[in-house]
């Protein structure tokens, strides 16, 4: 039994507005899974992965990153954790008017000091490896391209490349195919499969659809209202559990 | 809705007042009595407050209520043409009152624009106007590279230094923390004074500090222009878009990286195109300027129209007519291009 990568103990947020995004979550996360959490909008899924990389503050419960207790860190720390878990969003998040290459090599941002960044000085080094993982995503041709002229599914491999670049050990990804066109998802979903069984690294995964979940997930978890309501196999989500996630009268989308 | 009774206080106090003057046509060392008429202006608020808070009690919707009343609000409204409406004919009373007053405080005159003496002078400083004196030409022409170039330094240097008060600026670069809230909102009123006192006035205060001569009309364009321009760049940063940023603050980036590669990319080309337009703008008030002696053009132009030179004067407006034309029509081809 493999050491846990992540543990997650009573997780709760409460936005300074009052809500309660999550009410206590606890799982753990074994290296090398493709974790995908699956919930209604709304039911916590986005601010999950945001406290685990501390783009939002967890309110209470604890995180620990390979035995080193990581809930509440600010500044350096706090940036060195972000590295290290990589984060790729449904609006893929790009610098428009920068060009691919440009793009990819951000994700070295939190190990090159500051001023050498803004001079837009990133070693050769780390310009091949940004090359070698734009390769590794099928669009090295595209690298002296503005980012905003590649297509919505070109965007999120761009994406996937400037994770790749931080050296992650794990790749959360929020949505990453909801913008997306149903044919262009399977392009992009097996990239991160690509990742995650070639590079070995631990993916973390929103999804919507339930066909894509059976497909690529190894594990599952659902939220509901910020309650965690399921953990297990994907191929266990039967007709009265979809019923009990998504409530009653849901019916399953097909993407294919 | 105190915004809402505040402004029909206001409203109805201001009607007060008028209609004091109406009837009691009061003289001239009556109104000079500052401090009886502010008690009178003060009492007109009570009133005002009084009708307004009467208005609301018996269910008439009053012209600060249909102002000020929340977007649900308003949405729910019946369709009633205004001039069936309360509001509708409060705003018609302030309008058509105002404009009675306005043209009794302003002493417009059909006599006075028809007096056949008085246009005659005119039409020969007009005449005089359209037949420009060559020999000036020269000179003239000299002036005004002078004002472009005070124009020019006076953009060149405000830009980097509003460039970094822009972000000093932002609400939501510097909103994060008490701190940064403080700087935010001493330098907003800092600014918002500097932009309210004219580059005239400033380049006056130059003149006496550093003399007479385009260096303190080119500090008085600066400074207005520092201060308009952050004021713009702060509004421009305030409505980027989130996505690039929670994107480099995923990568780990720090604060300054952030700023440098997910804001920075989103303003560039408006703050260029903003840039250019300020220089525009600037050429045009610094020949101005030169009237108080921030030299260049005005400076020249101020002298000829001293001794009624009008011939010459026309030279001057013709050449300043032609270099801010130039000038306009540049900066728009520009900042059409690079958008």
């Amino acid at each position: 039994m493999a050491e846990p990568l992540l543990q997650i103990k009573n997780l709760e947020k409460v936005y300074p507005n009052g809500m309660r995004a999550l009410k206590g979550v606890s799982f753990d996360v074994k290296p090398g899974e493709f974790l995908v959490v699956i919930g209604l909008s709304g039911s916590g899924k986005s601010t999950m992965l945001r406290c685990l990389n501390h783009l939002h503050d967890p309110t209470s419960g604890s995180i620990v990153f390979k035995n080193e207790d990581v809930t509440h860190l600010e500044g350096k720390k706090a940036r060195d954790v972000r590295r290290r878990m990589a984060m790729i969003f449904q609006h893929f998040n790009l610098i428009n008017r920068h060009t691919v290459l440009s793009n990819v090599l951000m994700g070295n941002l939190s190990r090159t000091n500051s001023l050498s960044s803004i001079m837009g000085m990133f070693s050769s080094e780390a310009k091949e490896k940004a090359l070698g993982y734009l390769d590794l995503v099928g669009i090295r041709e595209k690298a002296y391209v503005r980012a905003d002229q590649l297509s919505g599914g070109q965007q999120q491999r761009v994406a996937i490349a400037r994770a790749l670049a931080q050296e992650p050990e794990i790749l959360l990804a929020d949505e990453p195919v909801a913008s997306l066109d149903p044919a262009t998802c399977h392009t992009v979903m097996d990239y991160l499969e690509k990742v995650n069984k070639e590079l070995g690294i631990t993916i973390i995964c929103n999804l919507h659809f339930l066909s894509l979940v059976r497909r690529y997930a190894t594990r599952v978890i659902a939220l509901k209202e910020g309650n965690m309501v399921y953990d297990g196999d994907p191929k266990n989500i039967d007709e009265a559990w979809f019923e009990k996630i998504y409530g009653e009268g849901a019916r399953e989308v097909h993407v294919n | 809705m105190w915004k809402a009774r505040v402004f029909d206080a206001v409203g109805i106090a201001y009607l007060f007042l008028i209609a004091l003057v109406v009837v009691f046509q009061p003289d001239d060392m009556a109104m000079l009595n500052l401090g009886r008429n502010t008690l009178l202006a003060i009492l007109g608020v009570a009133i005002g407050f009084g009708f307004s808070f009467g208005f609301n009690g018996i269910g008439l919707k009053t012209l600060g209520e249909a102002i000020f009343e929340p977007p649900h609000k308003k949405a729910l409204a019946e369709p009633i043409p205004w001039y069936k409406t309360f509001w509708g004919i409060q705003l018609a009373t302030l309008f058509v009152v105002t404009c009675v007053a306005g043209v009794q405080v302003t002493q417009v005159s059909l006599y006075e624009l028809t007096d056949p003496d008085g246009f005659r002078g005119a039409k020969k400083i007009l005449m005089s106007l359209f037949n420009p004196e060559m020999s000036i030409l020269p000179r003239g022409v000299l002036a005004i590279v002078e004002t472009i170039f005070i124009a020019f330094m006076a953009t060149v240097i405000a830009v980097p230094i509003a460039f970094v008060l822009s972000f000093l600026c932002a609400k939501n670069i510097m909103g994060g923390t008490p701190f940064g809230f403080g700087v935010y909102m001493f330098l907003r009123t800092v600014l918002n004074v500097t932009r309210s006192i004219e580059p005239l006035i400033w380049a006056i205060i130059f003149t006496v500090w550093v003399g007479i001569g385009p260096f303190a009309g080119m500090l008085g364009l600066m400074l207005h222009s520092i201060a308009s321009l952050a004021k713009q760049y702060s509004e421009f940063i305030e409505c980027v878009e989130d996505g690039p940023i929670e994107g480099i603050t995923a990568t780990g980036a720090g604060p300054l990286q952030v700023v440098w590669f997910a804001v920075v990319p989103q303003i560039v080309l408006p703050y260029i195109s903003f840039t250019i337009y300020r220089w525009d703008i600037n050429v045009r008030m610094a020949t101005i300027i030169g009237l108080v002696g921030g030299g260049g053009i005005g400076t020249m132009l101020i002298q000829y129209q001293g001794q009624a030179m009008w011939p010459e004067v026309g030279t001057l407006a013709l050449l300043i007519v032609i270099a801010v034309w130039a000038m306009d029509t540049a900066s728009a081809y520009i900042r059409e291009a690079i958008k």
